[in-house]
């Protein structure tokens, strides 16, 4: 019964866009977050429970204890200290995913969001450009600047890291890297009009040593469209 | 039974922590947006305190300072009347609120200090 409970209760943390399956240290950071938020309120939760069926099966040790003791302890220093503990983690968590300068500079892959297309565009070939299909070295941290032509829209792969917005006349940067290779899901995460839904795009990362020819090949499927 | 007049004044003591802290979370969200929009993080004033850093502070301890001057003016007199009074009740939360709202300014914008600002 309980891994029939935890079956269902799962089955929806898998697949191209979980970011309970990370597979990057970006994503990694935001899931570790989510797990220590879902503790925090878990916890929370099974003592507000706890103190609830207390007060109707056995309420002489919380009369004894007396409202000012109950709220002191159960409405400041506990919730205090589970929520700083949540923001330690989470501005800890949120410096290791800045896009910081640094020397060699990742590679830049620009994503420019249009209603309802992807553009990717690739340093060293000449300004060539894929659409809705982005293609990455695995193991490498890339630099994307993503902006957007219309609309905001906001890039996202749940599963690598993210997200940020694309901003008509700014360039906002997100570092995200592939552990390894594979194909993963992208998406606009910030509603554009009617086509939002579908603003879908893939992701293939690839193994480094292929990558180049493996882009060259998706260039040219491309342009042959 | 007995009619209870609540002041509109009252009710905006009630609340007045919380807007100097809400005007800080504007403030600091607006200025710091504007900051590296100009790029003052790229501008060292001295050693590796940047422009960017120390107006986010001045606009932190500008209302920091508000809030606990609010917290102070609506310290309840000790000879006041009883806690039951309405009242008298409003001015302990308006002067209790006050004090969390301090507390939560300094909890939660104390990033500014440390965290990276731009990027």
């Amino acid at each position: 019964m309980a891994a029939l409970g935890s079956a269902l209760a799962l089955s929806a943390c898998a697949g191209p866009l979980s970011t309970l399956q990370p597979e990057g240290p970006s994503a990694r950071g935001a899931a570790m977050l989510w797990w220590i938020m879902l503790a925090g309120s878990a916890v929370i939760f099974a003592l507000v429970s706890a103190m609830l069926v207390l007060a109707y099966a056995r309420p002489g040790p919380l009369r004894a204890a007396g409202p000012k003791t109950i709220m002191v302890w159960g409405g400041l220093v506990f919730p205090g200290i589970v929520l700083t503990a949540l923001v330690v983690a989470a501005f800890a968590l949120g410096e290791r995913m800045l896009a910081t300068p640094r020397d060699p500079a990742p590679m830049r892959i620009e994503a420019i969001a249009e209603r309802w297309i992807w553009t990717f565009r690739y340093p060293g070939t000449d300004g060539s450009e894929t659409r809705n299909r982005l293609h990455i070295p695995a193991g490498q941290d890339i630099d994307f600047v993503v902006t957007s032509g219309d609309v905001i829209h906001a890039f996202w792969i749940p599963r690598l890291g993210g997200k940020i917005d694309a901003i008509p006349g700014r360039e906002n940067i997100v570092r995200l890297r592939a552990d390894r290779p594979g194909v993963y899901g992208g998406v606009c995460a910030e509603y554009c009009g009617e086509g939002h839904a579908v603003m879908r795009f893939t992701v293939e990362a690839h193994e480094e040593a292929d990558y180049e020819a493996r882009l060259a090949a998706a260039i040219a499927e491309e342009s042959a469209r | 039974m007995s009619e209870v007049t609540v002041q509109g004044r009252q009710l905006v003591l009630l609340a007045a922590g919380f807007i100097v802290w809400s005007v800080a979370f504007v403030a600091l969200y607006a200025m710091l947006s504007v900051g590296c929009a100009y790029g003052w993080d790229r501008i060292d004033l001295a050693g590796g305190l940047t422009l960017q850093r120390v107006q986010l502070i001045v606009i932190f301890l500008v209302h920091l300072g508000a809030g606990l001057w609010l917290a102070r003016a609506l310290r309840p007199a000790s000879t006041s009347r009883g806690d039951d009074h309405p009242a008298q009740f409003l001015r302990h939360a308006a002067y209790g609120t006050a004090v969390a709202a301090v507390a939560a300014t300094a909890f939660t914008f104390a990033g500014i200090f440390a965290l990276t600002s731009c990027y």
